[in-house]
């Protein structure tokens, strides 16, 4: 089955499972009769002995329609929304006595303007939790000590970042905070897989740990004198990580006129959704780009 | 949305496209009123008569078929038991037949002139 999705302030849309479709209404000046059980000449070619006259009836007509075309499912709303109340942690009293703001699948569903696939993989993407049957993300600092646990571990245990074991971490770390999130923050940041004895692993990804590290070392100042930076990222990630400048598309900006070269946080996600605002607001930040520069901006 | 109901395919109909509008001879509602006689020639075109004009056109297979449907429910608004307007697609329409040159009248008697 279909659905049409869409608040009073939005323009309609329809999704099936997995697919999103813009609603236009189309006007013709021409009459659109509506004719049940009328038969096409090809019907007919058999009966040529019979010349009955075949009384039809017609059920309705319209001079407009709606027509359906393929969309990119509006997702932007998803982080919004999500974003209105991180998850700090158990131990967070907000969260219990909070009961703002919190959501469901089924009320993702009827809130944004997507099919049910669609807004399940942008959860995954975004790295959202279901807790106690909310989805939430989490809040970054929480985020970055739960990071910390797993790559302290990492290192006190000598594992090769490949071969990162889900039962050890489980076992260590589950005194110091939920399974649930450890299992999570391992998921976000690290390629599941199983080996041939059925154990399972993850397989850390360098370049998501390098620039969550480096988000959170940028987050905490103005702007960086661009090689003191590289030189505390490079020691603040794991061992036997390679930190690179690219890893920060869309997170921070090198600022290559000034003397010395400075970096700064800019986060993609930060900046208006609209193109006209968009643009306006990267030009306020900087008077001229580099298109290299721009590009992980206007994506 | 939903399939209305039942095994089997949804019901086909096809479209007739007329330029213009229709109205009916007498004053009076549409409903219920002749529109007219449908016809297919030997060649397959369709020739429509409405009144004493005829029409001629075309059989066009729909690039994007159309779905009916129709709206369930009687209450003009959503209510709090029925929070969702649920619509049943009732045919498909992957035919029209076109009629879009101008209509012919057709003249029984022409008086010769003399």
């Amino acid at each position: 089955s279909l659905v049409i999705r869409g608040e009073k302030d939005e323009h309609a849309v329809l999704c099936s499972k997995d697919k999103t479709y813009d609603m236009k209404i189309a006007d013709t000046s021409n009459m659109l009769l509506f004719v049940p059980g009328c038969k096409t000449p090809e019907e007919l070619n058999g009966d040529l002995e019979s010349c009955n006259i075949i009384h039809s009836q017609i059920a309705g007509f319209s001079k407009n329609y709606w027509e359906l075309r393929r969309c990119r499912p509006k997702l932007k709303k998803l982080r919004k929304l999500l974003m209105e109340d991180p998850y700090e942690g158990p131990d967070n009293q907000k969260d219990q006595t909070s009961t703002f703001s919190k959501y469901t699948t089924e009320d993702l569903l009827s809130l944004i303007q997507a099919s049910e696939e669609e807004i399940l993989h942008q959860l995954q993407v975004i790295d959202a939790c279901k807790i106690e049957g909310y989805w939430r993300i989490l809040d970054f600092d929480y985020e970055m000590k739960l990071l910390n646990h797993v790559t302290q571990l990492i290192d006190s245990e000598s594992w090769p970042l490949s071969k990162v074991p889900l039962c050890a971490c489980l076992e260590e770390l589950g005194s110091l905070e939920p399974r649930e999130m450890i299992q999570h923050i391992l998921l976000s940041y690290g390629r599941k897989y199983v080996d041939d004895a059925g154990e399972v692993f993850f397989e850390m990804r360098e370049d998501k740990i390098c620039r969550a590290i480096a988000r959170m070392l940028l987050q905490n100042a103005v702007k960086f004198n661009l090689s003191e930076f590289e030189e505390v990222w490079q020691q603040s990630v794991p061992e036997g990580m390679t930190t690179r400048l690219d890893q920060l598309q869309g997170l921070a900006l090198v600022d290559k006129s000034s003397r010395p070269e400075t970096i700064f946080l800019l986060k993609v996600e930060d900046l208006p959704e609209d193109n006209q605002e968009r643009f306006n607001s990267l030009f306020g930040i900087r008077e001229k780009w580099t298109e290299v520069d721009i590009t992980p901006y206007i994506q | 949305f939903s399939h209305s109901g039942g095994a089997g395919a949804l019901a086909q109909w096809v479209l007739v496209e007329l330029q213009g509008e229709v109205q009916p001879r007498q004053s009076g509602d549409l409903a219920g009123s002749l529109l007219g006689d449908l016809h297919y020639t030997r060649e397959g075109v369709p020739v429509l008569i409405v009144g004493h004009h005829i029409l001629c056109g075309k059989v066009v297979q729909l690039e994007k078929p159309f779905a009916v449907l129709v709206k369930e429910g009687g209450a003009p608004q959503p209510s709090p038991t029925e929070p969702h307007r649920q619509y049943t697609v009732t045919a498909l329409i992957k035919t029209k037949l076109l009629f879009k040159t101008r209509p012919k009248p057709i003249i029984t008697h022409v008086p010769k002139k003399v």
